[in-house]
């Protein structure tokens, strides 16, 4: 099958915030709303849809998108680059002319509302929490706990360049109109802010929050049609290399978006010198580093002084979560690197815009797994 | 404070001999009885040989200390009052990189050493449930950090 050259033409938010009332459907709603609105199409133009979380065929429905040429439901995967991957290999091989990838995310409950037992974390399907839970480990932050002291063994970083990251981020979100955390941040400030699982602090962590996010996808053909500059996808990769238990990574330094990076450049030949931007996953601060090191954006072992340096900060060598980051725009899985990416090839960054932004590359995943997506206005 | 019982694992035939061994005070870890590779967590094959013919045996409670988080929040009723706790990720000595979650006890921050020679030590959380957590092995001093 000849493949199809993909762009993407529309990107939405639902009203994201914290614990809004709002269901997953009416995030998906007013994502989608946002979404076509942006690229100029109607409901009856998608004919694909892909999601992580909620279901796709009932989002499709709901709202008017019928036909549909080609649905996915994502499981457990690296973020949003799943569900937006699998519709633009949809849409390249001729499954479906254009197709809306969602990602639908819902507050956690708290540490406070888990301790005192009045809420549950979801229910593991699969049996190796028997040999997780009876030791005390629950949570994400406290696999990045222990991924980030060994990274930080390993590495030149330390909690004093994880302080620069954390203030180079909300410097961003200053910018930003739409982050939720926008009030000046000092690196004392990030350093008296209570450790979660030491050495994971709470301004290492993305902000909980429910949010609707997507993203549309269609042939460049379309694209050239539509309302927006056409942002096209160079190309994307994945990468698994273990299970799910973070816990038990064989090298958690070097976790699975090394192997990604790796195969990114492997499939292009735009190089790392030609990314004018990078948005890179921040569910937890010490996988932005690890991404930095794997994409060849700084040298091995050297995010932290590579962020201590500046090098992320808008006019520095590689701006780098340049829409504030999860941890100041809210928890929205990676779809916010992908849309804030559109946004700086698009030149709509506004204050945070980086000068003739023509190549951005985004990324999800950590630990067992992981992707990343090229884009480029080229 | 009403008495809270431990999140306890789910009783299934690939979990069961490792609990029942822990309750006898002796660590168990699956080992495909091909090719002798150990293998944790539990799985029906064998990924290095793909033989089903795999049993639990009894290996030592050395372990050296691959990475750890000092956790300070609960994030579950059990362990309110035992924050902070050291949870850790070691490696088995029977094997490279053989690695297995765990807690540690008694160890002060200050004397936490990534590479760390570590000893198996069982403790009843409550009647009828131990759990192998993990201490300082003095008699074997770290060789030095891996």
């Amino acid at each position: 099958m000849k493949q199809r050259r993909v762009a993407i033409v529309g990107v939405g938010y639902s009203q994201v915030g914290r614990n809004t009332g709002l269901s997953e459907r009416h995030h998906a709603a007013q994502a989608a709303v946002a979404a076509l609105d942006d690229a100029g199409l109607k409901p009856t133009d998608i004919d694909g849809a892909s999601t992580w979380g909620g279901d796709a065929i009932d989002f499709a429905h709901m709202l008017g998108m019928q036909p549909l040429r080609w649905h996915l439901n994502v499981g457990i995967s690296p973020a949003f680059i799943q569900p937006a991957m699998h519709a633009a290999m949809a849409v390249a091989d001729g499954h479906a002319d254009t197709v809306m990838s969602f990602r639908i995310m819902m507050q956690q409950p708290s540490s406070a509302q888990l301790s005192s037992g009045k809420a549950e974390l979801g229910q593991p399907s699969m049996s190796d929490a028997s040999f997780m839970m009876p030791y005390g480990d629950f949570s994400p932050t406290q696999w990045a706990g222990m991924l980030m002291t060994r990274y930080m063994h390993e590495s030149d970083a330390t909690e004093d360049h994880f302080a620069d990251f954390a203030v180079a981020q909300r410097e961003y979100a200053m910018k930003n109109e739409n982050a939720l955390q926008r009030s000046p941040l000092s690196k004392d400030d990030y350093l008296s802010a209570p450790f979660i699982s030491k050495p994971v602090r709470l301004l290492d962590c993305d902000y909980p929050c429910d949010s609707g996010s997507a993203v549309i996808f269609t042939t460049e053909e379309r694209a050239r049609d539509l309302k927006k500059p056409a942002v096209f996808v160079e190309t994307s990769a994945l990468a698994a290399t273990s299970d799910m238990n973070f816990e038990l990574l064989p090298d958690m330094a070097h976790t699975a978006v090394f192997q990604c990076a790796d195969n990114l450049w492997a499939s292009t030949d735009i190089t790392p010198a030609d990314v004018d931007c990078a948005q890179l996953y921040d569910g937890f601060s010490v996988i932005t580093f690890q991404w930095l090191e794997a994409l060849k954006l700084c040298e091995a072992g050297q995010a932290g002084p590579f962020v201590a340096a500046g090098n992320t900060r808008l006019g520095g060598a590689m701006p780098t979560n340049t829409d504030g980051g999860a941890c100041n725009v809210g928890r929205r899985h990676g779809a916010n690197f992908c849309i804030e990416a559109v946004h700086q090839l698009r030149g709509e960054s506004g204050e945070r815009q980086v000068s003739d932004a023509e190549v951005a590359v985004w990324a999800n995943g950590f630990g067992p797994f992981a992707g990343a997506m090229l884009l480029s206005t080229r | 404070m009403d008495h809270v019982s431990p999140p306890k694992p789910m009783s299934e035939d690939l979990t069961a001999p490792f609990w029942e061994g822990a309750n006898q005070g002796r660590l168990l870890i699956q080992r495909c009885q091909q090719c002798g590779r150990y293998i944790h967590l539990p799985r029906p094959v064998c990924s290095n040989c793909l033989s089903f013919d795999l049993s639990f045996e009894q290996v030592s409670g050395r372990a050296t200390l691959y990475s750890y988080t000092i956790t300070y929040r609960a994030f579950h009723p059990y362990y309110v009052d035992k924050v902070p706790y050291v949870l850790a990720s070691v490696d088995l000595i029977e094997q490279p990189k053989l690695r297995f979650l765990t807690r540690l006890v008694d160890i002060a921050e200050a004397d936490l050493k990534i590479g760390m020679d570590l000893v198996v030590d069982f403790q009843e959380l409550e009647p009828g449930f131990a759990v192998p957590l993990f201490k300082s092995n003095h008699s074997h001093p770290a060789a030095g950090a891996s």
